[in-house]
């Protein structure tokens, strides 16, 4: 059954960028022809079973899950005292990003919110560094199926499919609701939320109330999007750089395949540089967000009058 | 809207397989990764405040073992100089009381020493004017060829005695 809808795919052809900026070929996706690049991860698998759902972006998402376990197992493999490079090297990126996340979120909370941030960060900086790797977009694969076939590109960027954005941050949205539940009990949340704020007492307190119910509704609203505009902003940060370098790699087309391929490389050195950058700018930006969330739905509100008094 | 999230890609299994793959490396690194290191990195710095602790009292102690020292230094040295002092005055007395035994001893051994010479100069003395008398009055009798009286010998042995003495 897998057989019959599921058709083996196979790897047809290794096409530079630069090849296919003068080859003119109209792939069915990827960085192919003039097109640009899909909107969409393609699926690897054609047909219509479970497999055809495996995308591209998939399986890069499980490649870098991949590296990141390898080197995390090799640098905790045998853990001592006096580290060694790998083990030192992670401790860095920990103690680093442990700092960073306390100083946001406070020393109590920080234990709690700390694995998902650093994940956050690691995982979305290290997908998108590995976007800029050769092949990424430029190895095909023969997609055949009952409907036809086409081809697609074998690697994708795994923070440039809105899947996996959004798969991200509604983790994100999970774990921060655990974590302010946990903090603040969902009668605590619900007053948080909903409550008058900056220590009001008396008339003015119940005077506001109407106004901090509307504010509560707001902030709701907010939360539910909340996973659209994280998920938005890493993809088309991703999305765009792929395109811009994609873009300077077919600016240049004089018929001369060298001069072609000699300026679809230099052209686009600065630009993989800025995307080195914005790789783990963006991992920084998704991770701080959700820290400063979490910040904001575990203060008590004590906290919050002391500061307005501060 | 629907169309949107077509083009996008955006569909349920999609996202549902993307949250496992994150979900996978959200797990494994929290369990098996953050937690063991930042365990490490509490574990590290609390030895490294014992160490800090224990450096900061070694630090008192030392510093304390130093103000000991100084002070039965200085308590040392003061008994020292006393010790000293003690032991010059009683040397200086013993040296006083030695010269001055010695001066005694030696001024005793000059005066017996004196009157040692006084009698040996006596006897020699008495022993010249014996032989002296005697040569006098052997060279008396000789000269004249005539035997002395006991009133001759006394006579010359006067004689001669007062000449010696004069001389």
């Amino acid at each position: 059954m897998l057989a019959d809808s599921v058709f083996l795919t196979s790897l047809v052809s290794v096409l530079s960028d630069a090849a296919a900026a003068h080859g003119g070929e109209a792939h069915a996706g990827g960085h192919g022809g003039h097109h640009g690049v899909d909107a969409d991860a393609k699926g690897l698998f054609a047909g219509d079973s479970i497999l055809s759902y495996f995308t591209n972006s998939v399986l890069v998402g499980l490649i870098v899950v991949g590296l990141i376990l390898w080197f995390v197992r090799g640098a905790m493999k045998k853990v001592e005292m006096v580290p060694g490079r790998k083990q030192n090297f992670l401790e860095l990126v920990v103690e680093f990003l442990y700092k960073q996340v306390e100083n946001i979120v406070g020393p109590k909370i920080a234990p709690q919110a700390f694995p998902l941030l650093a994940t956050i960060f690691i995982f979305v900086t290290v997908a998108n560094w590995f976007g800029l790797l050769p092949g990424v977009g430029s190895i095909f694969v023969l997609r055949v199926g009952p409907d036809g076939h086409g081809q697609a590109p074998l690697l994708r960027p795994a923070t440039a499919d809105m899947n996996m954005t959004i798969g991200i941050a509604l983790i994100s949205l999970v774990v921060w609701f655990v974590i302010t539940i946990r903090e603040l009990g969902f009668g605590g949340f619900i007053h948080h939320t909903f409550g008058p704020k900056g220590g009001l007492k008396g008339a003015l307190k119940y005077g506001l109330m109407p106004i901090f119910i509307v504010v509560g509704v707001i902030e709701v609203i907010s939360i539910i999007f909340r996973p659209m505009t994280l998920s938005l902003r890493l993809y088309g940060n991703v999305f765009a750089g792929e395109n811009l370098l994609h873009t300077m790699a077919t600016l240049v087309q004089t018929g001369n395949a060298a001069v072609d391929f000699i300026c679809s490389v230099l052209l686009r050195i600065p630009f993989f540089l800025l995307e080195i950058l914005v790789g783990v700018l963006q991992g920084m930006v998704f991770a701080l967000l959700n820290a400063v969330f979490i910040k904001l739905s575990t203060t008590h509100d004590e906290e919050h009058g002391e500061e307005a008094h501060h | 809207m629907l169309e949107i999230l077509h083009k996008l890609g955006i569909n349920t299994p999609d996202i549902i397989a993307q949250m496992l793959v994150f979900g996978i490396v959200y797990l494994i690194l929290s369990k098996y990764a953050f937690g063991p290191v930042t365990a490490l990195l509490e574990e590290r710095r609390r030895r490294i405040a014992e160490g800090e602790d224990n450096l900061k009292k070694i630090r008192d102690n030392l510093a304390a073992a130093e103000a000991t020292a100084e002070e039965v230094k200085a308590k040392a040295n003061a008994e020292a100089d006393r010790m000293i002092k003690e032991a010059r005055d009683t040397a200086a007395a013993a040296g006083e009381s030695e010269r001055q035994k010695v001066a005694a001893e030696a001024n005793a051994i000059i005066t017996k020493a004196r009157e040692g010479s006084e009698l040996e100069r006596a006897r020699i003395l008495g022993e010249l004017k014996r032989d002296f008398s005697r040569l006098v009055l052997d060279a008396t009798a000789r000269a004249t060829g005539k035997v002395l009286t006991p009133e001759d010998h006394a006579r010359l042995n006067t004689e001669a005695l007062s000449q010696i003495t004069n001389n």
